[in-house]
């Protein structure tokens, strides 16, 4: 079972969309929980994402695509 | 001894990300010795930009990324960097972490009568929404990186202050690396800023007074976010 990677909602107040500066992980690669896979940024700040279990990680949305609160970027299977 | 000096603005940032991993509220005022021009990591593992940077580096100037967002901002005896390690508990916004930081150098600023606000400043580096401005032109500009740990979310807040102006070969390839990496950001114009040392140019002592006004405003607001997370748990 997949557990997605989703851009958390209370990250920032507004309704601003975030790009998806760097994944630290390849897509297919093995992920620990807790490892972190990815940084985004909106408005100068830049937010870790942290794997949010164990397992091979499927990358949806590109680096340098822009995303907002509350999307999957990915999943880990 | 209230500015921690670096021998290179690598050293520096180094010491801030050891603060964020540590995760406890700190506060760090330091000034690198060697002319250095540090910018987003995010921007420093682009293909496309490799060459530039090997570029900047034969030019002489030493290249040192960091871990927050933001654009290119030079180092060395020019810049007076400001870092913020916060706790970043549930209602602390983007905005909040901001305010925090540039109100301690606005109440910095207030001390000797310099009327400081936030907003961007077309054609300065490393522009956004939350630059400290003074007069319309950019004395500082502010950037955030924000991690979870199993205790909760902390913040580096970092703002840079120009002490004075680069010299003008460090400005000049800031403005080659800064063409590169932002092709589509209005060029960088001196005039878009202005410096501590301009803005005291009449009293050298106030420059001196500066940083000491500063740590303090800064440990003002620490403490007070701090008090209010510890009522907030």
């Amino acid at each position: 079972m997949a557990t997605d990677i989703i851009i958390p909602s209370d990250l920032w107040d507004g309704d601003e969309e975030c790009v998806i500066t760097a994944w630290l992980a390849s897509d297919s690669a093995l992920v620990s929980e807790g490892a972190l896979i990815a940084e985004i940024m909106t408005a100068k700040v830049q937010y870790e994402i942290l794997a949010p279990a164990s397992g091979t990680l499927s990358i949806a949305k590109a680096q340098d695509e822009v995303a907002a609160k509350g999307d999957v970027i990915g999943d880990v299977s | 001894m209230i500015i921690a000096p670096f021998a290179t603005a690598k050293d520096g940032v180094a010491r801030e990300a050891a603060l964020f991993q540590a995760g406890k509220p700190a506060l760090l005022l330091w000034q690198a010795e060697a002319q250095a021009l540090v910018l987003p990591s995010a921007v420093a593992r682009r293909p496309a930009f490799q060459a530039h940077l090997q570029q900047t580096q034969a030019a002489g100037y030493q290249v040192v990324t960091r871990g927050s967002g933001g654009g290119i901002v030079p180092q060395g005896a020019c810049t007076l960097n400001l870092a913020i390690c916060a706790p970043h508990g549930s209602g602390f916004s983007l905005e909040d972490g901001y305010r925090l930081i540039c109100g301690a150098l606005a109440e910095a600023l207030s001390r000797f009568d310099i009327d400081a606000q936030t907003g961007a400043c077309p054609g300065s580096f490393c522009d956004g929404a939350w630059n400290v401005l003074v007069q319309g032109r950019k004395l500082a500009g502010t950037a955030q990186r924000v991690r979870t740990t199993p205790e909760g979310r902390v913040a580096l807040l970092h703002a840079a202050i120009l002490l004075h102006l680069p010299d003008p070969g460090h400005w000049a390839e800031l403005c080659l690396l800064n063409q590169a990496a932002f092709p589509s950001d209005p060029l960088l114009r001196p005039d878009a800023h202005t410096t501590i040392a301009s803005l005291m140019s009449e009293a050298p002592n106030q420059q001196r007074s500066f940083p000491g006004a500063l740590i303090r405003a800064a440990e003002d607001r620490l403490s007070a976010l701090m008090l209010r997370e510890k009522r907030a748990a």
